[in-house]
């Protein structure tokens, strides 16, 4: 397994009369290659499940194991490298950093990597042909429409070749077409051996995943295979 | 990450954000360039007004006695002071010669700064701490022997002369040649109404000028302040046998008191250094400013860093990278800032060694204080640039994408 958590709890101020779960005890389990839709409702839980999946956070109680390693025992050293190397996150605010240049954003997870310069020119700029924004690579974020910016996203998110894509609504600040562009293209990874988690609270987005796990209240209810839409 | 990259990270963002960069340089600038500027111009200031007290001389007592019979008491004080030689270093008249001198076409009563002439004897130089340039000092023999010579000081010397060597000329006093023998070495460089513009005669020659001298006024110098109070209180005790005691209204013999300008130059001390005090304090305050000017351009962008540190941490910055990278850019940003803060400083103490003091030299900063001030402000900058990363990259990554 390439992704397993066990037991898993994330609670905000435990205890107290405020107490929230936004996980209530996970249990989850994805192999390499899948594409997972992790779909629920605002509020579910859904995008605290992708950060704990990503080491953006940490569970509150539970066991997390990545690859075979548990993320509990890990440092942030290590964690770093989680983040650097096995993930590439896609999120619904794409996440840009404002000062940098379509190019420097992509390039920035392979500065992280100590990736030599001429390699680095290579992998961006082949991940920017990839999403078809290479024309772009000297503009700002803020040059940009959206549907770009998410592409410049993507570009930073696969320039590292990770075997681990994440997407935390995608879609959700595009028109319906860049949208169907975006999740083709996450299909399109995962045709090429990339496991893809989804997360979306959109039934007709989750349509073009083969697994889809229900989320609600911080629990998983359902968990089934699908035929898939292909885009 | 590498320490090159996050070189080149640093300047890069640097770059990028020119307007912050900018602003927390000036506050640097600023702060370094007023504290350098206020504090130096301040002590140098401080330091010219001790050297005028120091050229006129310390340890000096002002002696001035006289007899009603008229004759004079300095015959007997002099023998005195070589008595009092454990204490005193010399002693002269302080005689004042009224009279026109001319060299030429020059005229000393229709320059622009008339010199002072004095009267003295050969340890007139040794009391008023002039030290002989050119040519030679008067000596014993001058004053016994009635010669016609005088030595001149710097600035008089460079008003009749210009360019000549003064030593052996002769210049004509009310009519009457005497020979110059000698200049003395400047000591008041930066003000036109200077000590240096003074001619020396021997007070014997006033009799050549047909002018008596008034030999009441005598100076004495002594070795330090303590053997100035010793020799005070011994000469006091001298001239009461001679003149009689100069609180007794009913005293007949004669009259005397004694001054030193050394209580002055304590109380003068005292105040110069309140006045360090005051004018520190403004400078303190206006470093605070400046660091406060830096804090607050520095904070106002913590929320945005912080979203920036959040997307580095997210896509596998380590903790230690983010650091390193905002220290290397609050560095640099202070460091250049404190490179024009010294900068801008030196311009304007020089100018305010022109414009306000007067100097004719180039009045340079002091080392310790561009150092203090410098050290100070780097270290402000550096410690509200690295605030954010300190704080952010200890966050999750998910906290600290949230900051908007």
């Amino acid at each position: 397994m390439l992704i397993e958590i066990q037991d898993v709890y994330k609670i905000y101020g435990e205890g107290t009369e405020a107490e929230v779960r936004a996980l209530d005890g996970v249990t989850l389990s994805i192999d390499r290659g899948e594409f997972v839709a992790v779909v629920g409702q605002s509020g579910s839980g859904k995008s605290t499940l992708m950060n704990i999946l990503g080491c953006l956070d940490i569970p509150t109680r539970g066991a997390y194991r990545i690859d075979g390693q548990d993320v509990n025992d890990l440092t942030d050293a290590q964690l770093s490298h989680i983040r650097n190397k096995q993930v590439g996150f896609i999120f619904q605010s794409y996440n840009l950093i404002q000062s940098l240049t379509a190019y420097e954003n992509v390039e920035l997870p392979l500065i992280y990597q100590n990736v030599p310069l001429f390699r680095r020119r290579e992998l961006v700029m082949d991940a920017m042909e990839r999403v078809g924004v290479a024309d772009r690579w000297k503009h700002h974020p803020s040059e940009m429409s959206g549907g770009q910016q998410q592409r410049v996203a993507i570009a930073r998110a696969i320039s590292t070749r990770p075997p681990i894509i994440m997407a935390d609504e995608p879609t959700g600040a595009l028109d319906s077409h860049t949208g169907k562009e975006v999740l083709h293209f996450l299909q399109e990874l995962n045709r090429e051996g990339s496991t893809v988690i989804l997360i979306t609270h959109d039934n007709a987005i989750a349509a073009t995943a083969r697994r889809v796990v229900r989320i609600s209240d911080g629990k998983i209810f359902e968990d089934y295979e699908q035929e898939v839409d292909w885009l | 990450m590498k320490l090159g990259q996050a070189f080149k990270m640093a300047l890069k963002s640097i770059g990028n954000n020119m307007g912050r960069s900018f602003l927390t340089m000036l506050g640097i600038i600023i702060g370094v360039a007023s504290v350098m500027t206020i504090v130096s111009v301040m002590m140098a200031q401080n330091r010219e007004i001790m050297k005028q007290f120091e050229a006129m001389g310390t340890n000096r007592l002002e002696v001035y006695a006289y007899l009603y019979n008229g004759s004079s008491v300095f015959d007997d004080l002099y023998d005195y002071c070589l008595y009092l030689n454990e204490y005193v270093q010399g002693v002269t008249p302080q005689g004042y010669l009224n009279a026109t001198v001319t060299y030429g076409d020059k005229n000393s009563s229709s320059m622009e700064y008339t010199p002072q002439l004095y009267l003295g004897s050969d340890q007139y130089s040794a009391v008023n701490n002039f030290q002989i340039a050119q040519g030679r000092d008067l000596s014993k023999i001058d004053i016994d022997n009635y010669n016609n010579v005088c030595v001149m000081g710097a600035r008089a010397a460079r008003n009749f002369f210009d360019f000549i060597d003064p030593v052996g000329q002769e210049v004509r006093v009310n009519g009457i040649p005497f020979t110059v023998i000698g200049v003395y070495q400047e000591k008041d460089p930066n003000n036109d109404y200077s000590m240096d513009n003074m001619i020396l005669f021997p007070y014997t020659a006033a009799r050549a000028l047909g002018q008596s001298v008034d030999m009441s006024q005598v100076y004495v110098k002594c070795r330090d302040s303590q053997s100035l109070k010793q020799a005070k209180a011994m000469i006091e005790g001298f001239l009461t046998d001679i003149c009689g005691d100069p609180n007794d209204y009913t005293n007949q013999k004669g009259y005397f008191y004694t001054y030193s300008n050394d209580e002055y130059t304590d109380s003068l001390n005292e105040q110069s250094k309140a006045m360090s005090m005051v004018l520190g304090g403004i400078a303190a305050i206006s470093l605070l400013v400046g660091g406060i000017g830096i804090m607050n351009i520095m904070l106002v962008t913590v929320t945005e860093r912080t979203k920036e540190i959040g997307i580095r941490r997210a896509i596998g910055a380590q903790r230690k990278s983010i650091v390193a990278q905002f220290l290397i850019e609050s560095g640099t940003i202070c460091g250049i800032g404190g490179i024009f803060g010294i900068l801008l400083g030196t311009v304007f103490t020089m100018l305010g060694g022109k414009l306000i003091l007067h100097f004719d030299e180039i009045l340079w900063p002091s080392v310790g204080i561009t150092l203090g001030a410098v050290l100070f402000s780097v270290f402000l900058g550096i410690l509200f640039g690295m605030y954010p990363a300190i704080k952010a990259s200890g966050l999750q990554p998910v906290v600290a994408l949230r900051a908007e």
